[in-house]
């Protein structure tokens, strides 16, 4: 007699909410840890702009290079709101205005022009154009009382600008040429509207300024300025103005001895000598309309930096050289800020901050910097002046660091900081925190002795640790009186160590701009160490083909795609060793191999081609790789004298048409707990368990197909496969592979059988399980056999390859998902959870196994020894309700992996996310039941032993007492 | 009275001639071998009993074929309790707790605690003559205590308590190891 159904039912229902919810509320921000960030803040698109006219404050707005769209608090540094504008990371550029006056916003990236609500960051329009944005400019005054925005866009040979409705979001006038220009720029002033264009051929080109009328888009005239070969590339072209604040175009010659400032409108051009040895000239003016048109010209050297200031005069056109600051050792940040028509401009130093006025050379204000222990070098910042009385100046500052850090100075001091250079990661791995070096190299010399000496030296050892006896029992109260009180707080401690429960690891992050970063993962992902990987600038974006840690030796090696590798120590980031760039082939993937050398990272080139070896490094596993064209193959290494030659096993081309999308293997550390699944009736269907196992998806362009493989690694066949029909090749197919699972994610779109007219749209997933033999207590062909080698069955002609038993189920979830991820714990005994990461919804969603069950029944009630094993009726539809998502409320932005790492605990599987932000946090897949939560109170425990222990003391005599008393009574 | 009260104490009185005591409800007989009771009955009965025929003492024959009969009841007794077992054990549910917890040790406990004292049992009915005839007795307590233990044991697998099946044995079954290796390189 099993389980009355429906009491079973009731309860699996009632345990339902219970095993989903996915945080418990105590636990947030103590589990978790999120850096919210916005990437490096680029000089062009960062500001500080008041979002309400009639209010004081202002905000900082910023478009990083990353793309993201942010306003931040400039009190704390925390974030207003943000928005990842194209959806995914771009490659910097973009765009980004404010009109003064204005609560919105503009900003273009690729091809787009968006308005944004200043203060809640709501969107207030979006166009989509075609081709690239090249610039984007607010028109100040416009004949009814609002601002518009110039937009200019290069659509092959073609410039395009556009006068669009600030408010509206309406194109008003569209004025096109075709001319083979490369359209650098769009400037306006009262009256007209200035697009400076590149015209000419590569190498020499002439500045062209075509003249167009503000209120019909009307060519007015074209003004070609200076001779041929002016301009030798696009990026000579320092600076043009945004308005008539600053209606200057400036550009250089190509070795950087000569500025040459033309004023829009006229022929003429100025020229102005540049400092010996100059590297880097960038000019800064005001951009509000009041402003005097003064800017300042900043030329920096290799060591030092200086800035002249020029004055315009609107009348004649004439450009003078108004003062100069001095030529300061080290880097300096400059930035304007504007009152009214005075302008302001800001130097922040190495050590100190000075304000001078764009009218004279007077120093208004500063101010020593006064940091913490590094001083951080300012590359480029926004300031803000103000002023509180007749000769006293406050200045506050955004300066973006050689760190990556984005810090504000507020008058010297360091008012916050916030660190912008976590974001972008590429790549990451988690690694052990090192045992202390003496203890593994004792370890290490008992494990090599004979037993008997290793055990009188471990006595010996333990005999010696008596001496901390005493020390660790004074401490014992205290721990004791900590964990009771529930103040057990990690101690926020600078040093990493290992804890019982495996929570402290650390974090190795390569990030795009070629920096490392080591974070603790059980400290709220504070930052250990950063560095950048190599002491050259290297290609930027900085291309990470593999970061491999190897927790025996406490090293991390990261390897980048130009053949350059580092290898830093995991707790400390000092470099154990490194190869610039550019001195090995470049390499594609990088993968760990044993060998009788012992393991190392094998790096494959292009194409899947790998470099010779000596005989002792050849790899003992077949390698798979991919091949030139686009296909799949495996490799086996046999060493053949000195040399370890290469031989080739099997390759697997998709069919014609189909290209291959994603690739997904079981991870390193899949621990199988159970071999077989246990029925409701007590029958075991037995797992099919091959580590040598990879799914292939590919794609089919012409047919909208999806085709999944599974191939066996070490011979190639192909074990199972399936095609998916109206499937979208432009989205993302993610697949996921463990145990004995796989699945892929992607959008499709079916025609209901029954009704050919309605289709089925939506983002679906398709969860196969993989089971030795179709029937129950049934281990399939190989029977008892201990071990097995996929090469066997297809040497034997007779018999086929030993196919696996496949049950497949479609589930279609409600939003996309990316980065799938499957939990790790220890030893696999804890159910998995499915981690992926929804775009859309900006977090991280971890879905129950049970939930994408290829055994759920369909079309009817699960039988009672179904419901044993947990199965529920099938039902299409799975709803990623915010219960299921691990990263609750927090706000997770543009996540380009998500890692998981198994604790000691075997409930617990910590996981990591990085991509624009970097978020942390523990998952228990079958609920924490190994250790106690943090609801579990202590004090009241302990509270009601002493009161029960109190209250036998006081009734004890008094029962004694009575009990004399009743037998002389009697 | 007054020279007679220092002579012999009350006590004494007392003691050679206990008061009669008074019923406290006459409808409540006093048990046998009661003071009071034998008195006032052996002056009641003495007149009756005359009439009532002594009975007679069985013959050790007799004697002996009363005890074989005793001692089948004896034997029969444990196979006279299992319906009611089984009805409580298929009530109690295949669930672990307490109850049925309780239930299967008991049902366990009382047939090989019977079994192993079958001979203390029919110790009583044990005499020269009929130890023979007794075996068949006891086998059949045995027989009948092995039919409890198999209720017992039917309750123990109805629980799935017993490794019957594939999934008990699944543990010891070792996972194959495949011969060759590889990995990818993505």
């Amino acid at each position: 007699m099993h389980f009355p159904t429906q009491t079973l039912s009731i309860a699996v229902l009632l345990a339902l909410p219970a095993a989903v919810r996915a945080v418990f509320k105590d636990e947030v921000g103590h589990i978790d840890y999120h850096h919210e960030l916005l990437g490096v803040p680029q000089s062009e698109t960062t500001f500080f702009h008041r979002p309400r006219p009639q209010e004081k404050a202002s905000l900082l707005y910023t478009l990083s290079d990353l793309g993201v769209l942010g306003a931040v608090n400039p009190g704390n540094g925390a974030i207003v709101w943000r928005h990842l504008l194209n959806g995914n990371i771009t490659e910097g550029g973009g765009h980004l205005r404010a009109g003064e006056d204005e609560t919105w916003l503009a900003s273009a990236l690729g091809s787009s022009v968006h308005t944004w609500d200043a203060i809640t960051g709501r969107n207030v329009w979006t166009l989509d154009f075609d081709g690239a944005v090249k610039d984007l400019e607010i028109m100040e005054m416009t004949e009814d009382n609002h601002k518009d925005v110039l937009a200019l866009h290069e659509e092959d040979g073609t410039t395009v600008a556009r006068r669009i409705h600030g408010t509206e979001g309406r194109v008003v006038w569209e004025y096109r040429e075709v001319n083979n220009d490369i359209p650098l720029q769009v400037s306006t002033n009262l009256e007209k509207v200035f697009v400076v264009t590149l015209h000419g051929s590569l190498l020499s080109y002439t500045l062209k300024v075509i003249v167009l009328d503000t209120p019909t888009g009307r060519k007015l005239d074209e003004i070609i300025i200076g001779t041929k070969g002016e301009v030798q590339k696009p990026e000579d072209v320092m600076f043009v103005g945004a308005n008539s604040a600053a209606p200057v175009v400036a550009w250089t010659d190509n070795t950087l001895t000569k500025l040459k400032v033309n004023v829009l409108g006229s022929k003429n051009r100025q020229e102005f000598p540049l400092v010996d040895g100059t590297v880097g000239v960038e000019i800064h003016a005001p951009h509000t309309i009041p402003s005097s048109p003064h800017f300042l010209v900043h030329t920096r050297t290799n060591k030092a930096s200086k800035a002249d200031i020029y004055h315009v005069d609107l009348k004649s056109n004439a450009i003078t050289k108004a003062y100069d600051l001095p030529l300061l050792e080290g880097r300096s940040a400059f930035s304007t800020s504007s009152s009214g028509s005075n302008v302001y401009f800001t130097r922040v130093t190495a050590d100190e901050v000075i304000v001078t006025s764009s009218v004279s050379h007077g120093i208004l204000g500063r101010w020593a910097l006064k940091s913490g222990t590094e001083t951080p070098i300012a590359v480029h910042g926004v300031s803000e002046v103000i002023k509180k009385a007749e000769d006293n100046y406050a200045v506050r500052s955004a300066i973006v660091t050689d760190a990556d850090d984005w810090t504000q100075i507020v008058n010297g001091d360091v008012a916050w900081t916030r660190p912008e250079g976590l974001s972008g990661a590429v790549a990451a791995t988690w690694a052990e925190i090192p045992e202390s070096e003496d203890l593994a190299r004792t370890l290490e010399a008992e494990a090599h002795t004979d037993p008997w000496s290793a055990f009188v030296h471990r006595v010996t050892r333990h005999i010696d640790e008596l001496q901390y006896l005493p020390a660790y029992l004074l401490a014992v109260p205290d721990r004791l009186m900590a964990s009771i009180l529930g103040s057990e707080t990690p101690a926020s401690s600078d040093t990493l160590s290992r804890d019982s429960f495996g929570f402290n690891k650390l974090v190795v992050l390569a990030t795009k701009r070629g920096k490392l970063y080591g974070l603790d993962a059980g400290n709220q992902g504070r930052i250990v160490w950063s560095k950048p990987a190599n002491e050259t600038p290297g290609a930027k974006p900085w291309d990470v083909v593999a970061i491999y840690a190897d927790d025996a030796k406490g090293i991390v090696t990261v390897r980048g795609a130009d053949g350059e590798f580092i290898i830093v120590k995991s707790d400390t980031g000092k470099t154990v060793e490194s190869l610039p760039s550019g001195l090995f082939p470049p390499v594609e993937s990088a993968v760990v191999v044993d060998s009788d050398a012992g393991p190392w990272l094998l790096p494959i080139g292009k194409g899947g081609k790998v470099a010779e070896m000596q005989g002792p490094w050849a790899p003992k596993q077949t390698v798979v790789t991919r091949t030139e064209d686009g296909g799949i193959r495996g490799v086996k290494f046999e060493s053949k004298g000195e040399q370890a030659v290469e031989i080739p096993t099997w390759t697997f081309n998709p069919p014609a048409g189909q290209k291959i999308v994603e690739v997904a293997s079981r991870s390193k550390h899949d621990p199988i707990a159970s071999i077989g699944r246990v029925l409701g009736d007590r029958t075991v269907k037995y797992k099919y368990l091959n580590p040598n196992t990879l799914v292939v998806a590919a794609t089919d362009e012409q047919a909208n197909a999806l085709s999944v493989y599974l191939l066996d690694t070490v011979s190639g066949q192909i074990l199972t496969s399936s095609t998916y029909e109206g499937v979208d090749p432009g989205k993302d197919v993610a697949c996921a592979m463990a145990e004995n699972w796989f699945l892929c994610s992607f959008f499709g779109q079916y025609e209901l059988q029954d009704s050919p007219s309605q289709h089925l749209k939506g983002y679906q997933v398709v969860v196969s399980d993989l089971y030795e033999s179709d029937s129950a207590n049934d281990r399939g062909p190989l029977g008892d056999a201990a071990n097995f080698s996929s090469l066997d069955p297809v040497d034997r002609p007779t018999a086929g390859p030993y196919l696996p038993s496949v049950a497949s189920k479609t589930f279609v979830l409600s939003g996309p998902v990316t980065c799938l991820t499957v939990t790790q714990t220890r030893q696999g005994i804890a159910s998995r959870q499915l981690l992926a990461y929804m775009p859309a919804a900006h977090g991280i969603v971890g879905i129950p196994r049970l939930v994408l069950e290829p055994r759920r029944p369909v079309g009817r009630d699960p039988s009672p020894a179904e419901m044993e094993e947990g199965l529920s009726r099938y039902a299409p539809a799975v709803e990623l309700d915010p219960r299921m998502h691990v990263t609750h409320r927090r706000d997770v932005l543009g996540v380009r992996e998500v890692m998981a790492s198994p604790a000691v605990l075997e409930s617990t599987s910590l996981v990591f996310a990085y991509g624009v932000d970097v978020f942390g946090t523990r998952v228990a897949p079958s609920l924490a039941f190994d250790i106690l939560g943090k609801g579990f109170n202590k004090l009241a425990l302990v509270g009601t032993v002493l009161a029960l222990v109190g209250g036998v003391g006081v009734l004890r005599p008094m029962v004694r007492k009575k009990q004399i008393d009743a037998r002389w009574k009697a | 009275m007054s020279s007679k009260t220092p002579s012999v104490p009350k006590w004494v009185v007392d003691l050679q001639h206990p008061p009669t005591l008074k019923s406290k409800a006459g409808s409540i007989p006093d048990p046998p071998g009661y003071p009071s009771q034998s008195t006032a009955l052996s002056k009641k009965q003495a007149s009756k009993e005359p009439k009532t025929q002594p009975r007679k003492q069985p013959t050790p024959e007799e004697m002996d074929t009363l005890k074989l009969k005793k001692a089948w009841e004896v034997a029969l007794a444990p196979v006279k309790n299992l319906p009611m077992t089984a009805i409580m054990m298929y009530m109690s549910g295949n669930s672990l707790q307490i109850f049925s917890i309780m239930m299967v040790f008991m049902a366990f406990k009382n047939p090989i605690m019977g079994i192993i004292g079958t001979n203390q049992a029919f110790e009583r009915f044990e005499s020269e003559s009929n130890k023979t005839k007794l075996i068949q007795a006891k086998l059949a307590y045995v027989a009948m205590q092995i039919v409890a233990l198999a209720v017992g044991i039917w309750k123990v697998n109805a629980m799935g308590l017993l490794p019957t099946t594939r999934s008990d044995w699944l543990a010891w079954e070792a996972q194959r190891e495949p011969l060759d290796h590889a990995i990818p390189a993505f």
